[in-house]
Order: structure tokens, then sequence, then C-alpha cells
């Protein structure tokens, strides 16, 4: 498949959860777009809200979560032969969370792969019924077609034995496996966005590496947009070619991975970057730690969530909400340091 | 006792941990796993020794038969006691043993749970204090306030809980008290992997800096290869309760003599996109402990296998000096590290 559509522009998201102890913005000012057949790394520390920027998007944010602001535009096209054409454009944000619209979208036209596969399957059902049911929730086919077809996913993802595996409880497969069943799961009607929510965190180096490559090999296939959510830079670097980073709900850098990596620059995005351990640099006596934690949620600092962990913060740090600002072509962040526009090359 | 064994805080020879399978209604055992099978290792005094490994390999089980938290089942572990000299704690009775576990410690994975909810700061790090030495009042406050300080928390903090802090936090408190009785050597069971990766870096700095102050020496049980490189000194690598590779930490990462050494490094993603990307993907599953193949329980997995592996088990020898490796090919095979 070839040409990048646009498939879905999320502009200035915001989701609070309202609750006793306070109100918790959860996700605070998200813009990013995702294309075919391109994989947008989202990364950030627990509590960044990037799983609930995924919620968002899929709208199944637990209760009392809400979106309270900003647009999810969805693209739909239609295609004659090889060309694609804009079909429609739907605002996910404004569908009622358990109407009859998004739960055609969800499943079918947008997928999700959650984090940890054994208790995100029904451990009551086999893996083919499972993926079954999502078939024929969707599409107009019969028992046997949709088992059939099952079948079939569960080649594609590389299933050892898929004849046996299909009549499997999710309690009787590995780890990868299991994630292997959740993928086919998720690719069984063919999204044409899908959002990986941590799949490999749960899994050992090896097997995330066999994960890793399927993801891939699958999106060459099938040329959908992929929104991959991790903690982890390393994959990030290898999976995706744009990239957000998030802090306390905001996106707070978005650029192009090699950008992102190579010319930083949000202060959390390079001291990030600066702090973890590399598997290729030979023993250093210290790291640069970021000092201080994440705050919690109930106590967040004013202005800049960032500034006081921020080498570089200022004073008006305190008080001013920082700028949204394109620092170079495609590249953008929010700090105050590039308030006026000025675009410093990202060392420090 | 040779010159070689001088440096040495603790010597592990053919540790052996099984548990039993038991099924039906007798509770028969009919099979067992074996967790560690034979593992043989060294750590030398002032050093970081890594312990690497997937899950399920037996890397924390090892850790923990070492301190005896739970029984091997077959298997010499010899410690030096800063006090009474060379002694095998496997052997050691109830009052040697908690002696002798004086100079040995533990940091858990998870602070979460590592931690008794109903317990202040001061009861939690002043525990071994107080069953050791009968420490109380002013004198224990005094200790305990000591190590807090010694990790990076505020003293004020003694008469806390557990719930007013973050997980680094939490961690520290973990980390105090492993310090309290002035321990020689320390296993951490990854420290860090619960942790968010802004705070990873603050604790390892913490360990390293108190590992220079109070000259401790860690085990350090990780699957985290990136971290293991930057506070080992030397490297033990785990398959399936074996121990296929160890030596020091700037031979192995670039030069690895086992091919599974080297597919595992080969694996990390790493946090560049200029990388190149053509990773050794293994095939098929992690080895099931207890039901493992024949020969050499990797060969399934192994690109480089020939008949003779899935027959003969190799066995762990030295073939450069205090470089381990047990692979029937580690000679012939020029494997690829990383740089």
């Amino acid at each position: 498949m070839v040409g990048n559509r646009t498939l879905l522009e999320v502009k200035s998201l915001r989701t609070y959860f309202p609750l006793d102890e306070g109100l918790v913005r959860a996700v605070d000012g998200a813009d990013f777009k995702l294309v075919s057949g391109k994989t947008l790394g989202v990364v950030g520390e627990s509590g960044c809200g990037k799983s609930v920027t995924a919620q968002s998007i899929l709208r199944i944010v637990p209760r009392p979560g809400k979106i309270v602001e900003g647009e999810l535009l969805f693209h739909r096209y239609s295609k004659e032969g090889d060309a694609f054409s804009m079909a429609d454009v739907v605002d996910l944000a404004k569908l009622d969370p358990r109407g009859r619209d998004i739960r055609r979208i969800r499943g079918n036209e947008i997928a999700m792969v959650f984090q940890e596969p054994m208790t995100s399957l029904s451990p009551v059902h086999t893996m083919g019924n499972q993926i079954a049911e999502v078939i024929l929730l969707h599409q107009k086919v019969s028992q046997a077609e949709a088992r059939e077809r099952t079948l079939d996913i569960l080649h594609r993802v590389g299933m050892p034995k898929p004849s046996q595996t299909i009549d499997s409880y999710p309690f009787e497969l590995s780890g990868g496996m299991r994630q292997r069943g959740m993928i086919a799961m998720a690719l069984s009607c063919h999204p044409s966005l899908l959002i990986a929510d941590e799949p490999t965190t749960a899994l050992d180096v090896t097997t995330e590496a066999q994960i890793l490559d399927l993801m891939r090999e699958l999106q060459e296939e099938l040329g959908m947009a992929i929104m991959y959510i991790t903690h982890d830079l390393g994959v990030v670097a290898e999976m995706a070619e744009l990239a957000v980073v998030m802090y306390l709900g905001k996106v707070v850098e978005r650029a192009d991975v090699d950008s992102l990596f190579y010319n930083p620059h949000h202060p959390y995005t390079k001291a990030l970057l600066r702090s973890i351990p590399r598997i290729t640099e030979d023993r250093r006596k210290w790291l640069e730690a970021i000092r201080g934690m994440v705050p919690d949620p109930y106590n967040m600092p004013s202005g800049c969530p960032f500034h006081p962990r921020c080498v570089s913060a200022q004073k008006q740090c305190e008080e001013v909400d920082p700028p949204w600002v394109e620092v170079e072509p495609e590249h953008w962040a929010r700090c105050v340091l590039y308030a006026d526009g000025t675009t410093e090359t990202g060392q420090g | 006792m040779s010159e070689r064994q001088d440096q040495r805080l603790l010597e592990v020879n053919g540790l052996k941990k099984y548990f039993p399978i038991k099924r039906g209604f007798l509770r028969k055992t009919v099979g067992y796993v074996k967790a560690v099978d034979d593992v043989s290792l060294y750590v030398n005094e002032g050093e970081t020794l890594g312990l690497v490994g997937e899950s399920g390999c037996g890397k924390t089980t090892s850790g923990r038969c070492i301190l005896r938290a739970i029984e091997p089942t077959e298997g010499e572990i010899l410690f030096k006691d800063p006090n009474v000299g060379w002694v095998n704690v496997r052997e050691l009775e109830e009052d040697a043993l908690t002696s002798v576990r004086q100079h040995m410690q533990i940091i858990f994975q998870d602070p979460y749970s590592s931690l008794n909810p109903r317990m202040t700061l001061l009861q939690l790090v002043g525990e071994p204090l107080v069953i050791n030495h009968g420490m109380k009042g002013k004198a224990l406050e005094d200790r305990v306030a000591e190590l807090l300080r010694a990790v990076g928390l505020r003293p004020e903090y003694l008469r806390r809980y557990p719930h007013a802090f973050s997980g680094g936090q939490r961690q520290r408190i973990g980390v105090a008290r492993a310090l309290a009785l002035n321990p020689r050597f320390i296993v951490c069971d990854e420290p860090v992997s619960a942790l968010d990766v802004s705070v990873q870096a603050q604790i390892l700095n913490l360990l390293r800096e108190l590992q220079e102050d109070f000259s401790l020496t860690y085990l350090f049980v990780a699957h985290d290869l990136s971290v293991v490189r930057h506070l080992a000194d030397r490297v033990a690598v785990m398959y399936v309760g074996k121990l296929v590779e160890m030596g020091e930490t700037g031979e192995i990462y670039p030069s690895p003599r086992h091919p599974y050494t080297e597919a595992l490094m080969s694996a990390v993603p790493r946090p560049d996109p200029r990388a190149a990307k053509d990773r050794i993907v293994l095939e098929g599953e992690v080895a099931d402990p207890a039901n493992p193949p024949g020969g050499c329980y990797f060969h399934p997995r192994c690109r480089y296998a020939k008949p003779v592996c899935s027959v003969e088990s190799p066995v762990l020898r030295e073939i450069t000096e205090a470089h381990f490796v047990s692979c029937h090919r580690a000679e012939e095979l020029s494997l690829t590290g990383v740089a």
C-alpha cells in the first residue's frame, strides 16, 4: 500500500478524572497525528497519561474519566482499485461511548493490543472463540467461516501449531504465545489503526524481539498505522518513525524519531535520554539522574509540570503555561525556552 | 588457599534447587522443576557480579538459595565471614546462620510488596537492629536516622508509613534496611526494574555510592542488560537453571563466547534510531525446566548447534583467564557482541 494518509488527528485532547481527592488531569493537552503505514511511538513514565490517551481514542476511558476538550478526527477512506479517496471524517470525541457508531469502529477499524495478555484475555474461553467473536461481531460471516479466518490469522501471527492452539485456553499458552493471540485478535478485522499499549513490557527480551519483528512485518503487509505506547526508549527507537514524549498528561515534544534522539529540545526529553544506561556503553561512574520524582496527580506543580525537576527552569516556569512551539520544521516542543520562536540547538 | 581464592568473598559450588511437582490425591512427586541446576560461581570482595537471564532461568532462586532464604537441594555455599573466616552457609545451624546473615542481606524487587504497610520507617529499618543487637530508644532512633540519611531520605520521616512514599523512595527504605547491620554482601534482586526510568538512575547511583562508602559486595540479579553493563564488574548469564557464561563485563559484552549470550544481547532494543537493526531473533520458546531437552538446553534454539549439542551436555569450563563458558563450540565460534 502506498501513500501516507492521515488516519487520526488528535487535537488538544484533555481527559480529566473528577475524583474525591481532586481533579486529575490525566491527559492535559495532547496533539499528534497518525499516518497509515507509520508507527508513532508514545513515550513517558507511569502516570504521564499515555494509556489514557489510547483509552480516549477508543472511548473506553474508565469512569469517572471524561474527555472534556479536544477533537479526535478519524479519517475514513474508500478504496477504488489502488487509489484511496477520503470518504468521511468522524470526531470520535463526540460519539456516545456506548453507542452503535463507536462500537462499529472499536475492534474493527481501530483495534488495541493490551499490556498484560493474561488479564486482558478471558480465562474461560478458548483463544479461537475469543478471536472468532470479534470477526462474527464485525463481519457478516458464518461460524465456520469465522473459524477458518481465525485459523488463518493465527497462522499469520506465527502462532506455533495453530490448529491446536485455536482450541487452547490462554492459561495453556506461554506469555509470547498469548501476546501473539492478542495481536491476532486485534488484526482479525484488518484495522486501519492499531493501538499497542506496552505490548512487550511483560515479556522477556528474546520474546520481545520476536513480537517486535512480527508487528513490523504485519505493518508492512497490511499497511496499518500503529500507535505504540511504551516507557522504553529503546523500543521507540527501533519501532517508530515518529514519536511524542509525554510528561504529566502533556505532550512535551513531538518529532521524527531521528531528531528526537539526536536533537532533542525539551529539557525533559534531554534529561531522560541522558539518564538511561546504555548497553553499548562501558562502565560509567555516574548516571545523570533527573532530580526529584514524578509528583502525585493531586499535587501538580503550577505552570510547567516539569519545572521542579528541570535544570533549565526559570522564574516564569512556575507561572506560565509553556507554549507549544514548532522549534524546527515538524519538530514541536512545549517549553518557554522556545517561546520567542528561536531555534536553539538541542545541546545541553 | 590459593591467591585467587583470597580475593573471594563468596564461592558457590554445584548449587541445585529442585522443586517437586506433585500430582494426584496422594500428592505423589511425579517430577522436578530444576530451577537451579548445578550452578557454580564466585564473587570477589568489593565487586559487583551481575546475574542475568530471562524470567524462569533461576537467577532469583539462586540469589535466595545463597542466603538460604530458601533451602537449596544440593551444593556448597562458601562465605568469608569477617569474624570466623570461611563457612559453608548451607550447613550452618540456626544460631550460626543468624550471625552470618548479619553480613549477607537482600534488597527486593518490588518496593510496594516488600515493606509492611503497618510498620513505620523506624520499625522497618530498625527491626534488624532490634533483633540482632537488642537496640532501643534513642540509640535505635539515631542509628535509623543515620541510615535514612545515608540513602538520601530525611530523618524526620522516621514515624511515617511506607504508603506516604513514592516507588523510588520506598526502594531507598529497602536499601536502608539492608544496610542496617553493616553487611559485607548484598543480593540486589532486580532493585530497579519496578521503578520509572527517571528514578532508576537515582537508585543505581545510590547503590554505586554506598558500595564505595561501605565497601560492599553485590550480587546484582537483573534482566536488564544495559543496567548490568553499567553497574557490574563481572557478569554471569543463566539459561534454564544453568550457568552458561561468566566473565568480566568488559570482555563478555564486546565478545561473548556463548551463543545464548550473543542472542540475548542482540535482542535488547537500542535507544538509538541510527543503530543497525540486524538483531538475532531466537526461534521458539525458552525450554521447560521441568522437562528440558537433552544435551545442551539451548540447542533447539541455537543457530550454531551441531549433532553433539543434542546429545552431550556441555560443562562450564574456563576458556581464557576468568572467562567461563559452557558450550561445545566455544573455541571455534566467533560471535558478535555489542561494541
